[in-house]
């Protein structure tokens, strides 16, 4: 233990009166699963804020990259400023996951197993990011023209976020996760059709309300829910 | 009728072993931040460990970040195990008094 025994003697005295003493068996249940719920909330609290930021994230972005060419001749936003647009958001929103992922597992140390699978579920982001920009790249040197390629690459890649994050909620058991996968999926599979520049309206819209409405729904998830199964069940 | 384990069966430490349960098997945690999990003062929770630790239900290990000294706790074998007896024991004791 990392306290002096002094320290311990001084400050259980008045507080382990009531809390060395058990409860009713039922009252003890109680207790078993409210501490568990407080626990995950605690750890787990910071996914909605992370879904809410990827929403404000797609809603800003394609809306940017829509406003391009999406309500002419009325208005038009400049290619440069939609991309930079685009591209911050994107930085900010990275950048939030990885500060709220890193401060919600402070202090807690993976063994072996879930180190392996963090770490392999990591690197296929990085690797199946690439290897997305390659085959852009390689049907592009192949003649596939802009236009296309405005519609390929993010159809193509918001495919891979769905089943990177169905993959998340496979090795983690993530039940929010798997259906954000797959809602992510069917976006993906369904905005080609309707071209561009609607394609990006429809990644805004559906993608970015989708993600906020996930995010108040794992909130009150996390919040409500008094049925917690306890993991070593 | 089995018996409630009385190790487990106080309340700080069944709320340690809850907590400590929500962890993956190969995992630990900090000092601090089951301290922080538990709203406990240090030295209250340093005494329910040492009783959780008599029978072997709580792995310490001690480490170090840079010179700060960081002790990990998580749930042995044998702790897991006995918090999942505790658990079903109490829904029998529960069931067969509703």
């Amino acid at each position: 233990m990392n306290t002096s025994d002094g320290a311990a003697v001084s400050s259980t005295s008045e507080s382990s009166l009531d809390d060395t003493l058990p409860l009713a068996p039922a009252e003890m249940l109680a207790l078993l699963t409210e501490q568990q719920r407080t626990v995950t909330a605690k750890m787990g609290g910071f996914v909605p804020v992370i879904m809410a930021t990827w929403g404000g994230a797609w809603l800003l972005g394609f809306g940017a990259l829509w406003l391009i060419d999406g309500l002419r001749p009325a208005f038009s936003l400049p290619i440069a400023v939609a991309v930079g647009v685009f591209i911050a958001v994107l930085v900010v929103a990275i950048g939030a996951s990885i500060w709220l992922g890193v401060r919600s597992s402070r202090g807690v140390k993976s063994g072996g197993g879930s180190d392996f699978s963090g770490t392999v579920y990591g690197v296929t982001w990085t690797a199946g990011s690439l290897a997305i920009g390659a085959i852009g790249g390689a049907l592009v040197q192949n003649g596939l023209s802009p236009e296309l390629a405005n519609l390929f690459y993010p159809s193509i890649f918001i495919f891979f976020v769905g089943v990177m994050y169905i993959m998340a909620g496979a090795i983690w058991r993530a039940v929010p996760s798997v259906v954000a996968g797959g809602w992510l999926l069917l976006l993906a599979a369904v905005a080609p059709f309707l071209g561009y520049p609607w394609h990006y309206l429809l990644f805004a819209l559906a993608g970015g309300l989708g993600f906020l409405a996930f995010s108040i729904l794992g909130r009150n998830l996390l919040n409500g829910s008094r049925e917690f199964t306890p993991a070593a069940a | 009728m089995d018996e409630l384990d009385p190790v487990i069966h106080a309340q700080a430490r069944l709320r340690i072993m809850a907590t400590l349960a929500t962890l993956e098997a190969d995992d630990r945690i900090a000092f601090p931040r089951l301290q922080e999990l538990l709203e406990m003062t240090a030295g209250n929770l340093s005494t329910h460990l040492r009783k959780l630790e008599e029978p072997a239900y709580v792995d310490i290990t001690k480490s170090h970040r840079g010179r700060v000294p960081i002790t990990y706790l998580s749930l042995s074998k044998k702790g897991r195990r006995a918090f999942e007896d505790y658990m079903d024991t109490l829904r029998t004791v529960l069931g067969a008094q509703p």
